[in-house]
């Protein structure tokens, strides 16, 4: 009777060991929704090719949509575990998703490695109430980008340092046929909100300014005034042609093609467009320089703004899903799956002119972080200032663009702009925090 | 009508009716109620709380949500309007010539008429941006051969909601030239003939004879025509983004923005509700017209 029993036993135990071993190896469809370009997609894909080498349980499929289409894609699919699994999205709207509960918080494990692994300022824009919700990866400062080609056939020898030297430089680069702009000074962008107002408040913080402080828009500033008439003047004076600065749904077009054709001076512009031109200028991408944002008149130094990206998960996904999306975004993000203590990430950004953010990437890329491009975009870094990570920062940044085209294209006077964009983000921010 | 009449008239019409109810006027009841509450589209319904006329009032602020929405609405009556006036005549016109028998190749014409309606608005779109191009575009190459200086389409402005009406018109006049050949094969031979022999010349016979027997088509076209216009967003999410300055952002596209981007639910409810009351005073209008149209024949 006693063998019976223990047989039994035994093979209820053998059995329960047998199904949970079943339970946990169970196959796991994972899918990661990003805005990438074919061309990195299949890096990521190889990636996650060798994560599921190593975890044959676990497929994970990428998906990319347009930059444009991004967050609509969250948001519209976001909400259900047959949406993507993981998604990469830019800070700014971090906040307004974890508020409609549509990203899961990192798991303990995960949300330590996140704060110390990266820097603190780069893990708190991960973060809301001081919680992580995901890896950060990417990180984007703002420098002014200029054709060195250009300068040396306008006789100027160096970038420009202060506003003055920048509008003084925009005039001797800029050409016109009658009252035909044919070559721009300084290219504007518009059509693509966080194109228009990242230039804008890297000029602003350079003069000394801030968007946001303490929660309440800043943009009654005499600063932000400064910043608002530099933007009328080089309009006025015909430095700037807003319809040769067009930004299509991938946040390219006639910008991007003005630019790497010669017809616009400088620009300001973040580190990752560095593929974008090359792809578009070729051997003559040597031409292309990078300095820090030209000082204001109230400014003390050369600032910028910076932001980052950071990929989340997606809250409705089932248990075995999340848990298979935080392993592998921990395997991604970490120093195992690149090469030489790099993560594969960090390959990945770089490969587009990406800064990585974790702090043993910039300690193992430090050569490819040393190349001309880039190493104006690092020097930038030290003093930029994070772009505000607040309730309504979407809907803040639409409409600063609005008024910022509006300048553009003649339609509102700075003093005009300045008012509607200070009384714009005090109702908007009011009305996000309720 | 009987008893049994009336109820095996309940019975037939219950299953249209319920259908009917279910996804037509439901939706549309909810969306109204949603107009006066603030609800993120990322919750439930439970979690919207009432605030009255307060989305109304916002969308007739001077802060950015009323300026936008008000530029979108004006940006839609625009279009919406260049749209129909130039498709219908243009239909009526290209109809009439397809329609003729002498017309060698008739057939085809039509064939390619209608084929634009069928390629896909991103192939349509992925092209269309490269010809209206203001460097390289094809389009002003060949307005430059006849001496018209540089167009800037889609990069000004002032230019931009135009440039996607023009696309608009080459895309749908195709299905409503079809429509008009349509309504033309209606029209009895002998009327014509009975014109002739009366002394009216082409011109006469178009206005007397195909114009308004006609009418009843050109209302059923103004009426899809106007819909058609008032739903763009294709080519605006595809192109142009609303930009540049706001000046193609139209009602649909800044309702996604608000109501799926920013889950601002309450507020795209609102908008939702304004842009069908504007087409149903529109559609409304345009039977009214007909009506009165034939009461004075």
């Amino acid at each position: 009777m006693k063998t019976g029993r223990a047989i039994s036993f035994a093979s209820t135990l053998v059995g329960a060991v047998f199904l949970s071993g079943t339970a946990l190896a169970a196959p796991v469809a994972i899918s990661y929704l990003t805005h990438w370009s074919p061309e990195t997609v299949a890096k990521l894909e190889a990636a996650a090719k060798d994560f599921s080498a190593a975890n044959p349980d676990v497929t994970i499929t990428v998906r990319a949509v347009p930059f444009g289409d991004l967050l609509t894609t969250i948001r519209s699919q976001g909400s259900s575990a047959d949406g993507p699994t993981i998604s990469s999205i830019y800070d700014l709207w971090l906040p307004e998703l974890v508020r409609d509960k549509l990203v899961e918080p990192a798991p303990d494990a995960n949300a330590k490695e996140v704060s110390s692994a990266w820097p603190e300022g780069v893990a708190s824009a991960a973060s809301v109430k001081g919680k992580p919700y995901g890896y950060p990866n990417e990180i984007d400062v703002y420098a002014l980008n200029y054709n060195k080609k250009l300068f040396a056939e306008a006789g100027i020898a160096a970038p420009p340092a202060t506003w003055a030297e920048f509008a003084a430089d925009a005039e001797k680069i800029t050409k016109k046929d009658g009252n035909r702009v044919t070559r721009q000074g300084f290219g504007m962008i518009n059509s693509w909100a966080a194109g228009v107002i990242h230039p804008f408040s890297s000029l602003l913080v350079s003069n000394g300014g801030t968007l946001i402080a303490n929660g309440k828009p800043t943009l009654d500033t005499k600063a932000a005034a400064e910043t608002f008439k530099l933007y009328e003047d080089f309009i006025k004076k015909g430095y700037t042609d807003p319809t040769m600065g067009t930004a299509d749904a991938n946040t390219t077009g006639p910008f991007l093609d003005n630019f790497v054709s010669g017809n616009t001076g400088m620009i300001i512009m973040a580190n990752w467009w560095e593929s974008a031109l090359k792809g578009g200028m070729g051997d003559k991408f040597a031409n292309i320089g990078t300095a820090p944002i030209p000082v204001g008149p109230s400014g003390d130094k050369a600032r910028s703004i910076s932001y980052s990206w950071l990929t989340v998960v997606n809250a409705s996904a089932t248990a075995e899903q999340r848990q298979a999306a935080w392993k592998f975004l921990s395997w991604l993000n970490g120093p195992t799956s690149g090469k030489g203590g790099a993560s594969a990430m960090s390959d990945i950004l770089l490969s587009m002119g990406i800064l990585p953010s974790r702090s043993s990437d910039v300690a193992a890329h430090g050569k490819d972080l040393n190349r001309e491009f880039l190493t104006g975009y690092v020097k930038t870094l030290a003093d930029a200032k994070a772009f505000p990570v607040v309730l309504g920062g979407q809907e803040f940044s639409e409409a600063l663009q609005q008024v910022l085209e509006g300048i553009q294209y003649g339609r509102l006077t700075a003093e005009a702009a300045q008012k509607n964009a200070q009384a714009d983000a005090t109702s908007i921010l009011e009305r996000a925090a309720k | 009508m009987t008893r049994s009449t009336r109820t095996s008239a309940l019975v037939m019409l219950t299953p249209a009716v319920s259908l009917v109810g279910v996804f037509i006027f439901l939706p549309m009841l909810l969306t109204i109620w949603l107009s006066f509450q603030a609800w993120s589209t990322q919750t439930g319904f439970g979690a919207a709380q009432f605030v009255g006329l307060q989305n109304y009032a916002d969308l007739l602020s001077p802060l950015s949500v009323g300026r936008d929405f008000r530029q979108a609405s004006w940006n839609t009556a625009v279009y919406t309007l260049l749209s129909v006036v130039v498709i219908l005549p243009l239909s009526v016109l290209l109809g009439l010539m397809v329609h003729q028998n002498r017309v060698a190749g008739g057939h085809v014409l039509r064939t390619i008429l209608f084929s634009t309606y069928m390629v896909p608005m991103i192939a349509v779109a992925l092209v269309w941006s490269k010809l209206y191009s203001p460097n390289e575009g094809p389009l002003n190459q060949i307005l430059g051969w006849f001496g018209v200086g540089r167009q800037m389409w889609l990069s000004s402005p002032d230019t931009a909601l135009v440039s996607v009406v023009i696309l608009n018109v080459w895309q749908q006049v195709g299905y409503f030239t079809v429509l008009v050949i349509a309504g033309l094969t209606q029209i009895p031979v002998a009327l014509y003939e009975a014109a002739r022999i009366d002394g009216a010349n082409p011109v006469q016979s178009f206005f007397g004879v195909t114009l308004p027997l006609l009418r009843r088509t050109l209302l059923f076209s103004a009426v899809i025509a106007v819909i058609n216009a008032v739903q763009v967003f294709e080519p605006v999410a595809l192109i142009t983004q609303g930009g540049p300055a706001n000046s193609t952002n139209v009602l649909t596209y800044y309702i996604r923005r608000v109501g799926i981007e920013r889950a601002q639910g309450g507020l795209g409810s609102a908008m939702a509700v304004m842009l069908m009351l504007a087409l149903i005073v529109v559609i409304v209008a345009l039977f009214a017209f007909a009506r009165q149209g034939e009461h004075e024949k």
